[in-house]
């Protein structure tokens, strides 16, 4: 927890300093999910404001506050898979796609290996893009939740409150599918330019 | 590490590892909390004016139902418990349908 129990029984009785406190404890940990979630780095401070704003009306709902982070991931997770059903579109990284600061940071990254590490995390994002856009949108967030924010089967289970089980089928079956088209790219990449 | 060695579940497991990386958790804008405070109160005045509008309809139906009340419970006239009996009722209401005799006239001429 980032936060003590106590300011999270503050911000519920409608203490707004509180509440700031909350935010300014998980904003960049939320952006972060959902900078990975949504994939459109344009959008995600959007998102992560639609979260806090569900968090502001819905607190009062919470039952404990030991389950907050759970529920705050939930929030998340919903605020992603709304905004995806929105788009119904994969993203593609182009330069026209990037906001104005990280077409700065771009240009700024002028040689050296600060341009090769950017390079080889843009090659990395697109294959990660590429390869999620065989799964549905509640399976790519299941996806990047257990595989790239490491949730535990326990953490997924309060989260999504389902039984650990149905959570074990979904994810093999998502991760399957992910694993079929990764051998397929792989093949493709053997035949022709090798992937670095 | 390189996510091109070893069997598939392991370079994508490598793969969603460099994601990570790649992905790393990004500042906040400067106008990050402004603009979430200016969310909460226009959804918050937006409420307010359903709220609104919900207790106008509330108060209006009540006053309706006493409305309602009031002028159900008045009697009327022509209602209430009378002292004819069934028969005196019925034969009253006989004698309002009893058919009154045709007159006709023979002595005007046909057309």
């Amino acid at each position: 927890m980032l936060v003590d129990f106590e300011l999270i029984h503050r911000a519920k009785k409608g203490d707004s300093s509180a509440f700031n406190e909350i935010v300014t404890a998980y904003r960049k940990r939320i952006l972060g999910t959902i900078t990975r979630l949504i994939a459109r780095p344009e959008d995600v401070e959007d998102v992560a404001q639609e979260v806090f704003l569900r968090l502001y009306f819905s607190l009062d709902q919470l039952r404990t506050a030991e389950v907050f982070e759970p529920w705050l991931y939930r929030l998340t997770v919903n605020a992603a898979y709304d905004y995806l059903r929105k788009q119904r579109r994969r993203q593609e990284y182009r330069m026209s796609d990037l906001s104005e600061q990280q077409v700065v940071m771009a240009d700024a990254l002028a040689g050296g290996k600060a341009e090769q590490d950017e390079q080889h995390h843009r090659k990395v994002r697109e294959a990660v893009e590429s390869l999620l856009g065989g799964v549905s949108e509640a399976d790519r967030i299941l996806l990047m939740l257990k595989e790239v924010e490491g949730l535990s089967l326990k953490e997924l289970e309060k989260v999504y409150k389902v039984n650990e089980n149905a959570l074990k089928v979904r994810l093999f079956r998502a991760r399957q599918r992910v694993l079929k088209a990764f051998g397929s790219a792989e093949k493709k990449t053997d035949a022709g330019d090798p992937v670095k | 590490m390189n996510p091109m060695r070893g069997s598939d579940d392991q370079k994508l497991d490598a793969l969603f590892q460099a994601y990570r990386d790649a992905c790393p958790d990004p500042e906040a804008s400067a106008n990050f909390m402004p603009n979430l405070w200016a969310r909460i109160e226009s959804r918050q005045s937006f409420t307010s004016v359903f709220q609104r509008m919900g207790n106008a309809l509330a108060t209006a139906a009540v006053a309706l139902s006493l409305v309602l009340g009031a002028y159900m419970a008045i009697p009327r006239s022509n209602v209430g418990p009378t002292n004819q009996t069934y028969v005196d009722v019925l034969s009253e209401a006989d004698a309002q349908e009893t058919a009154v005799p045709v007159s006709l006239d023979y002595e005007r001429p046909l057309n």
